[in-house]
């Protein structure tokens, strides 16, 4: 399969072997100075002159005090990324945790792809970091063991130490008085002895998450912070539409009365990301804010200003009735011949409406020339593919641009696309001065990359006995991956590209008999807005509709909900499971359905018009799945249609968990994400514009709306795998089967809203 | 010139009169810790202490707090050791931790106005905070150890 | 035939207009140079300096960014745009060359001292009560200003209300000379109180309806009304508080903006009590409070205020069940709630409780819709009880879903008629004087 993630993992470790390789070696006289930029840091790490350091890879260094820096590619967004990376790191390490500190890196090649989403981070880093610290151990052993004098067969290392006997010598010891110089080829390092599980002292053990301290204080830093001498601030003024749009003229004669404006300029842009735009310069924010507000442009628009979401979903379902169009991501023999030989076949549609990520940060940007390089400062989720974007719109080369890496106000997949940084190079370059480019929060709502309105139909075929034995489920939405890189969308089996992120989830562990699943892009959505990776991407209305459906059909069929999925999850054939991350198959996720049943009381009474409903999924990918179930309480008042979300139970098989608290706080906040885009949030295309933009009228869920939440873990030692997402396609379904157990109403669209429960009420 | 107390120190600044006081206090004199969410007075965010009480900084004029005393999440305790700081960090309760500078302000009013506090106090006075991490629980229970905390030092 | 009876009533309108005009003369008073500063005892200075903010003159006679009491304020009559004029000793724009006689005669019976007759804008038809004793005060206070030179701004009064001839009929229908009399029967107190509030403070100026010439109406005696857009509330037994006002709650309200009770001075009244009265001395706001709570008769209603307290409290908390349903209600948790919420009927000083709030039960939402945009300014006096604008957050529609919520929700009023109207309108008109623009 050539996914992303595969690609990803693969280029990453080709660039760790070519460009560095793992020398092991004392480096000379270095300085990180990173940690010397005031303000700059992502990290708590102090700022430490490091005279001579012992570099085993590029993954991390131990100073002459023994202090070891592991390197932290991945963006800090509220995962504790850089502890759990760190953590695994430190644990084949054999490193004293006191003394690990982190940083996060800016961009440089030889870091390889540079990527924070997918729920990949520690899956795909879990292998190379081992290895990494495995290698320093071994190669701290041997110079241990010479300066001890002892046989390196004697010694082992403990918490910063190797060990002898009674002698011991510090890793701070040896990197001051020892010549390390021990090289591992890629063979050798992948035949390093990893530790058993059972040997693990940090791995899987409660620790503080070391990024949370500044982020109580105020001393932690985001992208909206950073600042750089004789910079000018700027606000943009949006066109109409994100596409087609060009300008015709800009009177600038009212601004001219803010205290502080400077001028407005039209971008010129070879990469084409921010057409139309409009750039606001003053000598502060709220200056540019202003006087943004009495700029007039006049703008030749794109032809998404008569789209509304009404025209996307109709097109929605016009691509769906067209069995032409589309990519077989999933296609068995026979699936035609079955249906059409079925005793009985069900069929259903489901929508979703237009989620924002509405990240608390506005995105923005401060981009500035240093001497030949161009220094975009700003929170971003994947630098490697901005980067050349930038290269193209400043017109140099992608070795003259640099990222600067700073704390993310919220990811949730929209600095995925780095597009916002864009307009601030090219603000920069147009002003020649260094350009602080902050978008206010209706500016960011309005640019946002969001989540794209989907439609779904389903269909399932039954043999005389009610035995599911086929199934269809074809899907479309705005794809994200074929507007923004689309060399990462693998082919179907009729030969026609698909972006995996938008279609992920159909392709799930149930045994159902011939299977298709049909991934068309909606081409309007695409033309009209550009469709972002949010928290989950495609699971999160592809698993809408696949649990809500196997609710539909274990009710068609006449057989519980919990017995119908374990029936299905049998884990035969294709469901089996594989090493190196799905070991166990569905089986695994028929365990998460059993006890999260049995832990949610299901099948126990209930009160009026209250309902337990229950929905699972795999997580993001087949090969690294993430076996989650939850079930949903809830009660809904039949006179208003409310339904009022109690409880949530969430059980997750993620294989070995790393960082068990922040695990837990990934597992949280997807969860009530699901909830939010359940029963709060959405908002829908108005003439080529989202409806909504800021709190007046956008409603995420908020404290009041939190329910009882109650999450476990099953205990594992399986390859550990993402975390940030799962929890958020499973609470969706979960509510509306709920829903459906408690007052017999099956609502098919997300969100779900009063009205829609009123109306699903009445009887037909 | 409009001056002021920030974080106990007095501070002259010469902007507009209805320039906010959040880009004041980030901008024109360098505390970094109150942060812009929305911009309306909905997410809380900007929270700071005007003359002691939680107040949207994003939507208060800077000419508003002529003489009065404001302090942001960098002064209101000189360690970064206030009881609610300290059970932020014990629930570990920030994921990306761009809205608890202002839910830390806000919630030192809570508990001045309700030492105590019950489920309904947390969510009717905390719901103008928005956190998009949705690390609601957490939150809730930080107010809670950080009320115990303060109630144990009073009594 | 019908020819002689036009001519006759022809002539009798001639008669009538040289009548006014012949009526309308006054001397004017010879021009004073204008006295040194130091001739006045710092004494009297001071004793002016009270009497001034007792009449909030600074008030109407300061333009927003100019001086104090160089004028230049347009205040909207109704019929026009009318300037405040310029009261600084100024010799050329201001008042320098006018000798004291001049100056209480112009508090006094509403005439320059060239004579001509002055717009009841100006409300002489209150300090004609001040004393003389006072007046001589307050204009030492004036006259030691520091002269600014402001030309007057020309009214934008349209013929033939630009005549200012004409303003002696209105006096002969309006205005009854006479200083105060004190009302035998009365507590000193009382008496005085009554003395600040009917003179100088002119009290009746907003809170007592103007008839269609813009007399006010005497048969309705501050029964409320509106200014700049604001509610001037009733001060009779007609007040919209849902509970009474008592004198310590009515001395806590002027001396300090605030009564916990009730709620804080927004819009001019943040003005009057911040600006105007924060010199007089408690006893003088006392009075005040002692005179008003005799008018407004809610000395008999104070026996049941914590009944009504527990009740009022009780409805505003009961659970509408529309709390998810409601966008309103919506917006009220996000942007209100921080701060309004109380979880008891003992509301907290710093958090206003909305139901005890006038602005929620008056008869029209204009108070309320224009302290949700624009705020409450801060005050020393009343530390804490700040409130920042919303005016950028909330569309139109928002304030008028927010405030048939809070009506609602928190009051057992009737639906506000024409609330989009009157958003309307509150966008159009910001008052300029409420310390938070």
């Amino acid at each position: 399969m050539s996914r992303l993630d595969k690609l990803q993992g693969d280029a990453m470790l080709a660039s760790l072997m070519s460009r560095r390789g793992f020398l092991i070696a004392a480096t000379g006289t270095g300085v990180t100075l990173a940690f010397l930029r005031p303000g700059f840091a992502a990290s708590d790490a102090a700022a430490v002159p490091v005279e001579q350091a012992f570099e085993p890879t590029i993954w991390y260094q131990i100073d002459r005090d023994g202090i070891v820096t592991v390197n932290i590619t991945r963006a800090e967004m509220g995962q504790h990324v850089g502890t759990a990376l760190a953590r695994i790191v430190a644990d084949e390490l054999e490193a004293n945790w006191d003394s690990v500190r982190i940083k996060h890196v800016d961009t440089d090649p030889k870091w390889g792809i540079m990527v924070t989403g997918g729920s990949w981070s520690v899956w795909q880093s879990f292998p190379y970091l081992s290895q990494a610290g495995a290698a320093g151990r071994i190669a701290l052993i041997e110079e241990g063991a010479k300066l001890l004098g002892v046989s390196k067969t004697a010694c082992s290392a403990r918490n910063g130490m190797v060990v002898a006997g009674n002698k011991s010598i510090s890793y701070a010891d040896i990197v001051r008085k020892g010549k390390l110089a021990r090289t591992f080829t890629a063979d050798e390092l992948k035949a390093l002895p990893l530790k058993p599980a059972a040997d693990r002292r940090l791995i899987g053990v409660p620790t503080q998450a070391i990024d949370i301290p500044s982020k109580t204080t105020g001393a932690a830093r985001y992208g909206l912070d950073a600042e750089v001498a004789g910079m000018v601030y700027a606000r943009p003024k949006l066109p109409p539409t994100r596409y087609g749009c060009s300008v015709t003229s800009i009177d600038d004669a009212e601004a001219k009365s803010v205290k502080g404006y400077i001028k407005s300029i039209a971008l010129d842009d070879p990469s084409g990301t921010v057409p139309g735009w409009v750039v606001v310069f003053a000598d502060s924010f709220y200056a540019a804010d202003r006087a943004a507000e009495k700029v007039k442009v006049v703008w030749t628009t794109g032809a998404a200003a008569k789209i509304s979401e009404k025209d996307i979903l109709d097109h929605g379902v016009k691509l769906i009735e067209d069995l032409k169009t589309g990519s077989m991501v999933v296609n068995d023999d026979g699936v035609d011949q079955i249906f059409s030989s079925a005793k009985t076949t069900l069929e259903r549609s489901y929508t979703t409406s237009t989620v924002l990520h509405f990240q608390l940060e506005p995105v923005n940007a401060l981009a500035f020339e240093n001497n030949g390089i161009w220094e975009i400062h700003t929170g971003n989720q994947w630098q490697s593919l901005i980067l050349p974007t930038l290269a193209k719109a400043l017109g140099v080369g992608e070795d003259k641009v640099v990222l600067r890496t700073y704390l993310l106000g919220g990811g949730f997949g929209r600095r995925l696309n780095g597009d916002y940084s864009v307009p601030a190079a090219l603000a920069s370059k147009a002003l020649g001065k260094p350009v602080k480019l902050v978008f206010t929060r209706a500016d960011d709502a309005r640019f946002d990359s969001p989540r794209s309105p989907s439609v779904q139909r389903l269909w399932m075929a039954f043999d005389e006995n009610k035995k599911v034995v086929g199934m269809e489920h074809h899907a479309t939405a705005g794809w994200p991956t074929q507007v923004m890189i689309p060399v990462f969308m693998p082919k179907g089996k009729n030969g026609e590209p698909y972006d995996p992120f938008a279609i992920s989830g159909a392709d799930h562990w149930y045994t159902v008999g011939a299977h298709r699943v049909r991934a068309i892009s909606n081409d309007l959505a695409n033309d009209t807005f550009r469709p972002g990776w949010l928290r989950s991407v495609g699971p999160g209305w592809t698993n809408w509709a696949l649990e809500s459906f196997i609710d539909e059909a274990a009710h068609f069929a006449g057989v519980d909900p919990v017995a119908f999925r374990l029936g299905l999850l049998d884990a035969q054939g294709k469901n089996a499971g594989s090493a190196p991350s799905a070991v166990g198959g569905a089986l695994r996720q028929a365990n998460v359905v059993k006890r999260a049943a049995e832990k949610a009381g299901w099948g126990g009474q209930l009160p009026k018009d209250t309902g337990l409903g229950i929905a699972t999924t795999f997580g993001q990918e087949r090969d690294m799945p993430t076996w989650s179930a939850c079930v949903a309480r809830v009660k809904v008042d039949r006179s208003t249609g409310v339904v009022k979300l109690e409880k949530l139970t969430l059980v997750v098989d993620a294989g070995t968990i790393v960082h068990p608290d922040g695990a837990l706080a990934q597992c949280e906040g997807a969860a009530l994400w699901g909830a939010s885009m359940a029963l709060h949030e959405g908002t829908e295309f108005v003439n080529g514009q989202v409806r909504d933009t800021n709190l007046n009228s956008y409603t995420p869920l908020r404290i009041r709306d939190v329910p009882e939440l109650d999450i476990e873990f099953i205990p594992s030692s399986e390859a550990p795998v993402g975390l940030g997402e799962p929890a958020t396609t499973v609470v969706g379904p979960a509510i509306a089967n709920a829903i459906f157990a408690a007052v017999g109403a099956r609502l098919r669209h997300l969100p779900i809203r009063p009205d829609a429960v009123l109306k699903a009420l009445k009887p037909a | 010139m409009t001056g002021f107390t920030l974080n106990g120190k007095p501070v002259s600044v010469d902007v507009a009169d209805d320039t906010p006081l959040l880009w004041v206090v980030r901008d024109t004199i360098g505390f970094k810790g109150t942060k812009f969410g929305c911009g309306i007075g909905m997410c809380g965010a900007c929270t700071v202490h005007l003359d002691g009480r939680a107040v949207r900084s994003c939507i208060t004029p800077v000419n508003a707090v002529a003489g009065a005393s404001v302090v942001t999440i960098e002064g209101l305790d000189p360690q970064g050791q206030h009881p609610l700081q300290k059970a932020w960090v014990a629930t570990q309760t920030p994921q990306c931790g761009y809205c608890q500078s202002g839910q830390i302000m806000q919630a030192a009013t809570l508990l001045k106005d309700y030492p105590n506090p019950s489920d309904a106090d947390i969510d009717a006075v905390m719901n103008g905070n928005l956190c998009r991490c949705m690390a609601y629980a957490r939150i809730r229970k930080a107010i809670k150890l950080a009320a115990a905390e303060m109630r144990g030092a009073s009594a | 035939m019908v020819k002689r009876i036009l001519i006759g009533l022809l002539a009798l309108i001639v008669l009538g207009v040289l009548g006014t005009f012949a009526l309308a003369w006054r001397p004017a008073i010879a021009p004073i140079d204008r006295p040194a500063a130091s001739s006045f005892p710092a004494d009297l200075v001071a004793r002016g300096e009270v009497l001034a903010g007792a009449g909030n003159c600074a008030s109407c006679h300061s333009a927003p960014d100019g001086q104090a009491y160089a004028g230049g304020l347009g205040l909207d009559s109704g019929f026009g745009i009318i300037y405040s004029t310029n009261i600084t000793p100024d010799p050329d724009t201001g008042i320098g060359h006018w000798s004291a006689a001049a100056f209480v005669r112009a508090m006094h019976s509403g005439v320059a001292r060239d004579g001509a007759q002055l717009l009841p804008a100006f409300p002489y038809t209150h300090f004609t009560q001040v004393t003389d004793d006072d007046l001589k005060a307050l204009y030492a206070f004036l006259m030691t200003r520091t002269p600014v030179k402001a030309e007057e701004k020309t009214n934008t009064l349209p013929f033939p209300l630009n005549i200012r001839a004409l303003q002696a009929g209105w006096k002969l229908l309006f205005f009854r000379k006479g200083v105060f009399q004190p009302t035998a029967g009365k507590s000193e107190e009382w008496n005085r109180g009554a003395y600040l509030s009917e003179g100088l403070g002119h009290c009746a100026g907003c809170h007592t309806p103007r008839n269609a010439l813009g007399g006010e109406k005497t048969r309705a005696e501050y029964a409320g009304s509106t200014i700049d857009g604001w509610l001037a509330p009733a001060l009779t037994s007609a007040n919209p508080a849902p509970l009474p006002w008592t004198q310590d709650d009515l001395y806590a309200y002027l001396r300090s903006g605030v009564a916990p009770l009730h709620g804080a001075a927004a819009g001019s009244m943040f003005d009057v009590v911040h600006h105007g009265l924060a010199k007089l001395p408690d006893a003088d706001i006392h009075a005040i409070a002692v005179y008003f709570v005799d008018r407004n008769g809610s000395a008999a209603l104070a026996d049941n205020k914590s009944a009504l307290l527990v009740k009022t409290i009780a409805f505003a908390h009961r659970d509408t069940g529309d709390e998810a349903t409601d966008a309103g209600a919506h917006l009220y948790q996000v942007a209100c709630g921080s701060c309004h919420y109380n979880n008891s009927e003992l509301p907290l000083p710093a958090r206003p409780e909305l139901a005890l709030s006038s602005t929620l039960t008056g008869p029209d939402p204009s108070n309320l819709i224009h302290v949700m945009l624009e705020g409450i300014g801060r005050d020393e006096r009343m530390p804490g009880v700040y409130m920042p604008g919303f005016a950028k957050g909330l569309s139109d529609a928002d304030v008028v879903t927010l405030a048939s919520y809070l009506r609602r929700s928190h009051s057992e009023q009737p639906a506000w008629a024409d609330l989009s109207g009157a958003v309307a309108s509150a966008r159009g008109i910001k008052h300029q004087d409420k310390g938070n623009p």
